[in-house]
């Protein structure tokens, strides 16, 4: 097992960073393309999240994504100190909808609860804590 | 990212080179003009070079559809790659595109 943590501040110009911590992690446990792209895709999402409306506008917060390696799988625990918000109890988005009555937000807390395989959320000592788990 | 358009008679093709995170799809975002307009015609999305495609960058597709369904235009999605394929096929935008190749 190993772990390994990013720090970012809440600007999504950040958003990079968290694109190369994948990488890493992607190719130390040998994960196919698709893998590799859909937690990838997963984490912005949730990490996009917390910096877009965790923090009031215009205020510094950071955003702190730790990642615990293991042989069968991997665990993603995003942890904020910003306003208490649970995505897993966010209403599920309707894919079944055609063109003109699919909204164009709500994509990404469902893309997250979908890729991975296990996603918990608890507010503890003021802090938001959604711990992603995604089976290799 | 990086957006190259190129216009033969009324069919504009936009070919997306790159990442289409979160940060890249803000940017184009606040400069879609000339893709809207291109969405009331005809605009093929070449997607051979594009890599990543995240919720934001969805959202410039659907955004551009429905300008199309609106203003009696089409949009074409061609080459997408299997991994990006498989992001359409979550989110249901494969029933939502004209997907070629």
């Amino acid at each position: 097992m190993t772990e390994r943590h990013l720090l970012l501040q809440n600007d999504i110009r950040q958003i990079p960073q968290l694109a190369d911590f994948v990488e890493t992690i992607a190719q130390e446990s040998n994960l196919d393309q698709s893998m590799a792209m859909t937690l990838n895709l997963a984490l912005e999402e949730a990490v996009t999240n917390v910096i877009m409306y965790a923090y009031p506008k215009g205020s510094q917060g950071l955003v702190d994504l730790e990642a615990i390696v293991r042989k069968d799988s991997l665990v993603f625990i995003l942890s904020d100190s910003g306003k208490p918000f649970d995505p897993t109890s966010a209403p599920e988005a309707d894919i079944s909808l055609d063109v003109e009555d699919r909204p164009i937000g709500g994509l990404g807390i469902y893309m997250v609860m979908n890729i991975m395989d296990k996603v918990e959320y608890r507010r503890e000592n003021d802090r938001n804590i959604l711990t992603m788990t995604k089976k290799i | 990212m990086e957006i190259k358009l190129t216009q033969q008679e009324n069919i504009t093709t936009a070919h997306l080179i790159g990442r289409l995170d979160t940060p890249a799809s803000q940017e184009i975002s606040q400069n879609m003009d000339e893709l809207q307009a291109a969405a009331a015609k005809t605009l093929i999305l070449d997607c051979s070079e594009l890599e990543y495609i995240s919720s934001s960058g969805l959202r410039i597709f659907l955004t551009l559809r429905k300008t199309a369904a609106s203003k009696g235009g089409k949009i074409i999605i061609k080459s997408i790659s299997p991994v990006i394929r498989q992001v359409f096929m979550m989110t249901g935008f494969l029933n939502l595109f004209e997907i070629q190749g």
